[in-house]
């Protein structure tokens, strides 16, 4: 028996992230389509900002950006490149499974990344939003956990359905329904039930936590339940999508 | 054939896939040797690629034991794993990837990392020099297969895996193909295909084995098949040319009813 070679994690993780990021660079329409919908918002909304104020504006538009990062970009090509088999062609060689999931979850971080920094560019530009330093910071950071939440609705989507086509569908159905209800319940037009649910929705819980975090010395007790209601939804998502996630479709 | 007798570097024995109460895999076991190209044949539904992604690690048996170069696939299988090159049955790299990005790829996961001259000579070898930059997709079917099997011995492996290789391709593709395959064998490594096709079983496999209903009902040279079932009345009631195929002893022995 000759010895095998096991390639390190290292340069498996690099490979696969290389190549993933040339899968993006080469479906950058859609990349650019995952910005276009919170900068419209950052753009059309600028009248709103003296009234609203400036972070529920930004919240606004990264939570949608976040949405359409974790359903649309995530859960689709996850859907995409499952129904092909390209999964499997990965497995069958060394390559921990957790390498690939960890690469495609790399991408999607980089792209809650750039989002983060079009909205605050765009926001100062556009819309003369200027937060402390410390108020960019944490909502680098917390973006990061408000993208993690549509990351997990979007595994929960893929574990849970096969046909690519429906959870194409699906994904465009929730990121609707997210952003239909979501805005126009926090505003109470749904009315103060459904107020109370959008609150502690996904939607609500992320847009809270992110709006606090663009004003560090407003942070309360309310906020602190959204982090944790967040991390709840983490969780429970993602722990139902990986456990009925299926490498192959068929 | 170079086969090196006794040196198996595959081992498969009492293997068991079970989907559910679907019983697909019952009790399969054979060797591959180093040097051997073996092939897997049945009709369809009869496990074959059940058995093949038992060996490939895709899916998880209920009971057997598989050694690939000395490696048992449910203990090391990332060790298994290097040991062995794949091509699946369909086309399976991202679309949006040329095929100089996809050999960075998979070299890179199988650890032997490919310079730009490296990649280029390799292209030149298959004749594929001038669709470095092409996608994938944008490949014919037999381009699409020479690429494939690049990627499947790209590390050296000791065992080549190809399912159902030839599906789909012309005439010239498929022997240019079956000379390729034949060239990995003299190389010393040992080829597992599954195919539909008793001509591409006869010229090319230096044994095979026919599976049906999730067993092994025979494993011998194409030739001593022959030899062995021609005087069977289900192999003479099949034959058409008056003259005992390995098509009639396939079917002999399976079988005259279409499987889904």
């Amino acid at each position: 028996m000759e010895e095998t070679i096991i390639p390190k994690t290292s340069t498996v993780l690099f490979t696969l992230f290389r190549a993933d990021l040339a899968t993006l660079i080469s479906n950058r329409r859609s990349g650019i389509i995952t910005l276009f919908v919170p900068l419209i918002i950052l753009i059309s909304w600028k009248g709103m900002v003296p009234k609203v104020g400036g972070p529920f504006v930004l919240s606004t538009a990264i939570t949608i950006g976040l949405m359409a990062i974790g359903l649309m970009g995530y859960s689709i090509s996850i859907s995409r490149d499952r129904d092909k088999g390209i999964f499997q062609r990965l497995r069958v060689a060394p390559v921990p499974t957790w390498a690939i999931m960890v690469s495609r979850i790399s991408i999607q971080l980089m792209m809650i990344m750039i989002l983060t920094l079009a909205v605050f560019v765009v926001g100062f530009e556009n819309d003369k939003i200027l937060l402390s330093w410390q108020g960019y910071a944490v909502t680098f950071f917390v973006a990061f956990l408000g993208g993690a939440v549509y990351l997990s609705v979007g595994q929960l989507i893929v574990g849970l359905i096969k046909n690519p086509e429906t959870v194409n569908a699906v994904t465009r159905l929730v990121y609707f329904l997210f952003i239909m209800v979501g805005m126009f319940g926090e505003l109470g037009v749904l009315g103060l039930k459904l107020k109370d649910i959008v609150h502690w929705s996904p939607y609500g819980s992320v847009k809270l936590m992110l709006a606090a975090s663009m004003e560090p010395a407003k942070w309360n007790d309310d906020t602190t339940m959204a982090v944790l209601a967040t991390i709840a939804y983490i969780v429970v998502f993602a722990g139902i999508g990986i456990k009925n996630f299926k490498w192959s479709s068929k | 054939m170079s086969v090196e007798q006794n040196k198996y570097i595959l081992k498969v024995e009492g293997l068991h896939v079970n989907y559910g109460n679907i019983v697909a895999v019952n009790n399969v076991g054979f060797d591959v040797l180093q040097g051997e190209i073996f092939g897997l044949l049945g009709p369809n539904g009869a496990g074959k690629t059940s058995t093949l992604s038992a060996i490939e690690g895709l899916i998880k048996f209920k009971e057997g034991t598989i050694i690939v170069n000395g490696q048992s696939v449910s203990e090391k299988p990332l060790h298994a794993r290097a040991s062995m090159g794949v091509q699946l049955q369909s086309t399976s790299f991202q679309p949006e990837l040329n095929v100089v990005q996809i050999l960075q790829l998979f070299s890179g996961i199988y650890g032997v990392p490919m310079s730009k001259d490296k990649i280029k000579d390799t292209l030149a070898a298959i004749g594929l020099e001038d669709a470095a930059q092409k996608k994938f997709s944008q490949l014919s079917g037999g381009q699409q297969q020479r690429v494939s099997l690049v990627i499947a011995t790209i590390h050296n492996p000791k065992l080549v895996l190809l399912d159902e290789p030839t599906t789909g391709l012309d005439p010239q593709a498929r022997r240019q193909l079956w000379e390729r395959i034949e060239a990995i064998r003299e190389r010393g490594h040992a080829v597992l295909l599954t195919t539909h096709s008793m001509e591409e079983a006869e010229s090319v496999c230096d044994r095979i084995a026919i599976i049906d209903h999730g067993r092994v009902i025979a494993v011998d040279t194409p030739q001593a098949l022959i030899d062995k079932h021609r005087d069977d009345p289900e192999v003479i009631a099949v034959s058409r040319r008056g003259k005992i195929t390995l098509e009639d002893v396939f079917i002999g022995l399976t079988g005259t009813t279409v499987r889904a």
